[in-house]
């Protein structure tokens, strides 16, 4: 005992140093991640809130019942479409956006910097009106546009197929700027030295680009494949706002399921073993990321 | 895994929400001695209500009301976040669809002791379909405080072309006008909008058609062949495109420029015309739905209740007493455009104008949605059954028989 109030008392300080951050991260994350875990194996409601003596333990009920119910069966799989199609998006036009704002430093680049961030900062109801009148299939400007080539007008966000790309359209656009920032910062990061060196090789445009740029970009193409991974797996305020999970639920993500079996159903405990269905999936899409990644480019 | 350390995990839970209801416990009742705070929380927006706390405020001098308006679309949150917590207001303005859920949590006081002690509450003062909202399990847990309910919004000059200028009677009537309508417009041009995405349309139709969906022993009928016969009228509508399918058509200017003529909403679409579309003033009128067996329509709008947990429950009745006065719910009527679920206040002259004396009309026989706390979770799966028919293009039996099932098994639990 004293031997560990001696230990203690040397190494207090770093423990000081990080006991706000931790406590916090356990407040505010890990014991809510620990009910959600309890609330999802029982069938707590509306009652149960009032009440907790009216919540029943149902085991695994929850967990069984949610892999047969259609409405999440469908929206497990348009999350997945989601995120195949999303992320690979996300991380390529970011970094062309990027790499074009990182030839010039003149007003011109530093305005298109601000405008490809814009949508980033902007609120996604500002955003939600706009895009809607923009898809608007009776007065939309899409379809006026579509009209000057002679293509029918379409029911973006009506047709089942075609909401989820308008969703991801809309999505892809607002996800840019935050990753180009990142990009941005990372490709100042990158010695000139280097395409010095191999410009005095003979190397062309592309070349540095294939050889220097995207090679040392590895780690920041990392980062922003992880965040943007999590991002669209937790895909909700786009369906949430345009299309309320419809038509047909082709629009349904998971975290928008989860949302409306909690807070416009009542289901807590169905809702909570949906939410660690997503914590799982999440975890497991990062363990492969880290698992995949190869190793890192150094020079 | 083991029980010991369950009953750890749950104590947990129980510490840490105790913890947290804690946290807010301490400015409630802030009331001492003669001054008095009464907290009401009402949905939309505040400056609809304060004019009338104000002239309560006057007329109890010492009693403080405040006002705390919430958005409709947040409310629920609100109000599940409130019986959590188990701290909320002292009255709150409930949405009629609401009732039975928090009713069943134990949410509202049971008003029966309020009700003998102030004759405004009595049952007999208000329409009968909004007295039905306020109750739950056999006891009165709302007082109505305004109703609104569904009609019919018609073109008079465009109905008047194709005969039909006192607007369509009966269900064949409407389908009749319908067609005329579309034929007569051409392309582009539709009859009426049936919205699939309010839940009480689809219950508005079976209604109409005779069948009580959910009946006193809680069974549903779904797949009832009226029922089936409701929804594949509704069906033909978009079958015939007589209706479109997406719903992004800016209804009021459609209204305006005549591509849909015909549409069923509201009290509050009258106003909403009136202003957008000046133009057609006098071309148009409210009249009470078209006829099958009957032509119930829906009853909602909001009930006045006594929050449980509230410390101040006598204040809070006398409070709701005030509102269901005369005068408070014409006042109300006047900031908001709400109809008045008080019968008397309908003898005002401002209900003498003709699209409001329609609304009244249609009251009488207005009914609320079925009165149990799984009401919204099958209203959801039915508007989600519709939604497969009408453009999913499922057969109406099949995914009737489907949603009857889930119904049955909602309610079982």
């Amino acid at each position: 005992m004293r031997e560990f109030a001696k230990q203690w008392n040397k190494n207090k300080y770093p423990y000081m140093f990080i006991a706000p951050a931790v406590l916090l991260l356990v407040v505010f994350s890990i014991i809510p991640i620990i009910i959600a875990l309890v609330i999802s194996f029982t069938n707590m409601d509306l009652i149960g809130l009032a009440d907790y003596s009216n919540i029943r333990g149902v085991g695994l009920d929850n967990y069984i019942n949610i892999f047969k119910d259609p409405v999440f069966l469908k929206s497990l799989f348009n999350t997945f479409i989601y995120v195949i199609v999303g992320v690979p998006l996300v991380v390529i036009c970011a970094m062309a956006v990027a790499l074009l704002l990182n030839y010039g430093t003149s007003w011109l680049f530093k305005t298109f910097r601000v405008i490809y961030y814009m949508p980033s900062i902007t609120n996604i109801v500002a955003v939600a009106v706009v895009w809607g009148y923009l898809y608007n299939g009776s007065y939309g400007l899409f379809n006026y546009m579509l009209s000057w080539f002679g293509i029918p007008a379409q029911q973006w966000l009506q047709d089942p197929t075609l909401a989820k790309f308008s969703l991801i359209l809309l999505a892809l656009w607002k996800a840019i700027g935050l990753n180009m920032i990142i990009f941005l910062a990372a490709l100042q990061g990158i010695p000139r030295s280097y395409y010095e060196a191999a410009e005095i090789d003979g190397a062309t445009g592309w070349k540095k680009l294939r050889y220097i740029t995207i090679p040392l970009l590895s780690f920041a193409t990392f980062f922003v494949t992880i965040t943007t991974l999590i991002g669209w797996i937790q895909f909700f305020e786009e369906p949430f706002v345009m299309t309320k999970g419809g038509p047909l639920n082709a629009t349904m993500s998971l975290a928008l399921f989860i949302y409306n079996n909690g807070f416009k159903l009542s289901n807590f405990g169905y809702a909570a073993s949906g939410s660690f269905v997503l914590f799982v999936i999440i975890i497991l899409a990062t363990i492969v990321q880290f698992a995949v990644r190869k190793k890192e480019v150094e020079y | 895994m083991k029980k010991k350390t369950w009953g750890i995990m749950f104590a947990t839970l129980m510490a840490f929400s105790l913890v947290l209801a804690g946290c807010g416990s301490n400015n409630s009742n802030s009331g001492s001695g003669s001054s008095k705070t009464l907290k009401v929380w009402f949905m939309g927006t505040s400056d609809t209500v304060t004019p009338i706390t104000k002239m309560y405020e006057e007329q109890n001098p010492g009693v403080k009301v405040e006002v705390q308006a919430i958005p409709w679309d947040s409310a629920h949150d609100k109000l599940l976040t409130a019986v959590a917590s188990q701290n909320g207001p002292d009255v709150v303005q409930m949405g009629t669809t609401w009732v039975p859920e928090f009713a069943a949590a134990g949410a509202l006081a049971d008003l029966a002791p309020y009700i003998e002690k102030y004759p405004n509450l009595k049952a007999e003062n208000f329409y009968d379909g909004a007295v039905q909202t306020g109750q739950y399990d056999g006891k009165t847990v709302g007082i109505p405080w305004y109703v609104e309910t569904r009609s019919l919004f018609y073109r008079t000059d465009l109905l008047g072309d194709v005969g039909y200028p006192e607007g369509p009677k009966t269900w064949d009537e409407l389908k009749d006008a319908s067609q005329k309508l579309v034929a007569k417009g051409g392309a582009g041009h539709y009859a009426i909008t049936i919205d699939g995405k309010d839940q009480i349309t689809a219950a508005i139709f079976a209604w109409q058609n005779g069948i009580d969906f959910i009946d006193d022993q809680g069974q549903p009928h779904f797949n009832d062949p009226k029922y089936v016969e409701a929804i594949d009228y509704m069906k033909s509508f978009f079958d015939e495109k007589l209706t479109p399918v997406g719903t992004d058509l800016d209804g009021v200017a459609a209204f305006k420029d005549g591509t849909i003529p015909m549409f069923i909403s509201g009290p509050w679409m009258i106003q909403t015309i009136k202003d957008k579309d000046p133009e057609i003033d006098g071309k148009w009128t409210v009249t009470t739905l078209p006829a099958k067996e009957n032509n119930d329509s829906s009853i909602g709008g909001s009930d006045l209740s006594i929050f449980n947990y509230s410390k101040n429950k006598d204040e809070a009745a006398k409070f709701i007493s005030f509102m269901s006065d005369k005068e408070a719910q014409l006042k109300y009527y006047e900031t908001s455009n709400s109809l008045p679920a008080l019968k008397t206040a309908w003898d005002d002259q401002a209900f003498q104008d003709p699209m409001i004396a329609a609304f009244g009309k249609q009251l009488e026989t207005a009914r609320p949605a079925p009165q149990i706390k799984e009401w919204e979770t099958i209203a959801q799966a039915q508007i989600a059954s519709f939604e497969q028919i009408s453009i999913g293009g499922a057969d109406t039996q099949t995914e009737m028989d489907k949603l009857n099932d889930k119904a049955k098994e909602i309610l079982a639990k």
